[in-house]
């Protein structure tokens, strides 16, 4: 296990590498100067130009990006932000707070609620409400987040005024509010862009753990269990419940990097400082060091959740443990 | 094919057939000559869905904008399928270093986030002609078919029909064209269907967001972006492209749903 466990994280770690390595290239193989947008009609002497030019690294080889790249990178050190004027490090640190917080939320639900829609449809395939249930989630997949965001802001910050409709908290809100007050004032922030997010998503587990639960469910051992009089609420637990978390366990890992960046478009339709919005106006605005920066911190949370996902897959099925 | 899959495939066929046509049916898409008394009107005989607040002929930027996005997606789901394809084919075929390598290249594809990726080229490169902001959804959405295509091309190697096509001295390029790549579109077929939603998905994101299709340029994405800054006096201009864009991803989903139920029964 242990060795199994060091080779999966050097791989890990070897992939996420060259993913960098690979997006730095690519940034450098692109045709386009971005110092030349940003300073658009305004042009800039010689002199200022190559001042800029060294200040920024556009004058570097490939090979000399990619060493000071590394470097840096070792030294917690992602370059300035053109945008902003201010370390990459800082901004992203900013805004990893709001993200994680929308992030984990909406992943939570999507692993409680959804997966027990899922098996509360499985145990009732063929009522009414099993297929309205199973034609909304559809939709609910099929629509934009963002389509359903600035929908639901419309109706509920714009028309009924119940929540607001954009930032992480109001502004205005006197600094010795009580803390119920300041509990509230999140709370109304935080409904619209948490819903969007989780109607945008929560088909995804729900219908694959319907699928699982109605597979583990025709299984041979299941009939075997119930033959030899097991509970039914064992049989639910252990022979049915446990077999079809494998592909849950998969859904969740290639899930994880949604912590970080799945709500670029949810995020950018509410305004809510994190991440997504971020990596929004850093595109528009032409800042690619923090895009990549953020991309950095984006394709280590992918590599996580693949190595966590083949954690717990061993941990749930016995049978794949490797040896 | 299922009864959904038949609406899905009704419905992708409609919006094709309106982005054609609309645009020849409609008025122009650009501002009206009185800008002034011309914004914000409601749907009338004149502007069949009314205007917006630089007095554009909604309907008309629907149905350019049915255009752009449309085009865009079938020109990244067919980049995605053949470069995905060829990798894929390739990479399952191949023994020894070529066929790590390309294992190698399909799993450093799939662990750049495809979003990352689409930003990090869109800040470099700024502006984009909407041709290529298909060809680039293309090329960031072909590690998923690649992997796909391989695992088949790795199935079907191990076939009986295989074996006796090689027993019969086929050269090893005519048994990957002739007899395993067909066996392989069935999948392909499925994931370029639901990629076409993905695409969709993507292209209105971008533009959503202001750094994919950008104006003038109409594209139902950059439509709802213009809308939400006018919820509060004129929210119907939210409706066209929302209802364009929900149609179109809803039917490309059912049609690749259905086609996976009746293609592939064995997954899922």
């Amino acid at each position: 296990m242990n060795r199994w466990l060091r080779y999966r994280i050097a791989d890990a770690l070897i992939t996420a590498i060259a993913a960098v390595i690979a997006l730095i290239v690519l940034v450098r193989l692109l045709p386009g100067d971005p110092l030349t947008a940003i300073l658009g009609d305004r042009g800039a002497d010689p002199a200022t130009r190559a001042m800029l030019e060294a200040r920024w690294g556009t004058d570097r080889t490939l090979l000399q990006t990619l060493a000071s790249f590394v470097g840096g990178v070792l030294h917690g050190d992602l370059g300035i932000s053109l945008s902003e004027q201010r370390p990459v490090t800082t901004v992203l640190a900013e805004r990893l707070g709001p993200t994680l917080l929308l992030g984990s939320l909406t992943l939570l639900i999507d692993f409680t609620v959804g997966l027990a829609l899922g098996v509360w449809a499985a145990l009732h395939p063929d009522t009414l409400r099993a297929r309205l249930l199973g034609f909304f989630t559809l939709i609910g997949y099929a629509v934009p987040s963002f389509v359903v965001g600035t929908l639901l802001m419309w109706i509920f910050a714009v028309k009924l005024g119940w929540v607001e409709s954009g930032g992480l908290t109001d502004t205005l809100l006197a600094r010795d509010a009580p803390a119920t007050a300041v509990l509230v004032d999140r709370l109304k922030h935080l409904a619209l862009p948490l819903a969007a997010m989780v109607i945008a998503t929560i088909a995804v587990p729900l219908r694959q753990q319907r699928t699982a639960a109605l597979e583990t469910a025709a299984q041979p051992w299941v009939l075997a269990a119930r033959a030899r009089g097991v509970r039914p609420a064992a049989i639910a637990w252990r022979h049915c419940w446990r077999p079809a978390l494998t592909p849950i366990v998969t859904l969740f890992g290639l899930w994880l990097p949604m912590l970080v960046a799945g709500a670029v478009f949810v995020e950018y339709v509410f305004n809510w400082p994190g991440m997504g919005s971020l990596l929004a106006h850093a595109t528009f605005s032409r800042d690619f060091p923090l895009v990549i920066g953020a991309g950095l911190v984006l394709i280590a949370f992918v590599q996580l959740g693949s190595l966590l996902a083949d954690v717990l897959y061993h941990v749930v099925d016995p049978t794949q443990r490797p040896s | 094919m299922t009864a959904p899959g038949r609406i899905g495939l009704a419905l992708l066929l409609a919006l094709a057939s309106f982005a054609i046509v609309g645009p020849m049916i409609a008025a122009s898409p650009v501002a009206q000559p009185d800008p002034l008394n011309g914004a914000f009107l409601l749907p009338s005989a004149a502007h069949w869905l009314g205007t917006d607040q630089l007095s554009r002929d909604i309907f008309a930027r629907l149905a350019y904008g049915a255009r752009v996005s449309l085009a865009i997606a079938a020109i990244a789901v067919a980049v995605a399928a053949m470069v995905g394809s060829a990798v894929g084919l390739a990479g399952g075929s191949s023994t020894g270093l070529v066929g790590r390598a390309l294992q190698r290249i399909i799993n450093l594809g799939l662990a750049l986030p495809r979003i990352i990726v689409l930003l990090v080229v869109l800040a470099a490169v700024g502006r984009i002609p909407p041709p290529l902001l298909g060809v680039l959804l293309g090329l960031t959405g072909w590690p998923a078919v690649a992997r796909l295509v391989r695992g088949e091309t790795l199935r079907l190697a191990r076939a009986p029909y295989v074996d006796a096509a090689h027993a019969l001295g086929a050269p090893h390029a005519r048994v990957l064209l002739r007899d395993i790549f067909p066996g392989t579109l069935p999948a392909l077929l499925v994931a370029t269907t639901l990629g076409v939603a993905d695409a969709i998905l993507l292209e209105a994101g971008l533009s959503f967001i202001g750094v994919g299709v950008r104006p003038p340029d109409p594209s139902w994405g950059s439509m709802i972006l213009e809308a939400r800054d006018h919820l509060a006096n004129a929210p119907w201009l939210l409706l066209a492209p929302c209802v364009a864009l929900v149609l179109a991803t809803s039917a490309a989903t059912l049609l690749g749903e259905s086609l996976r139920r009746s293609l592939q029964p064995d997954t899922r």
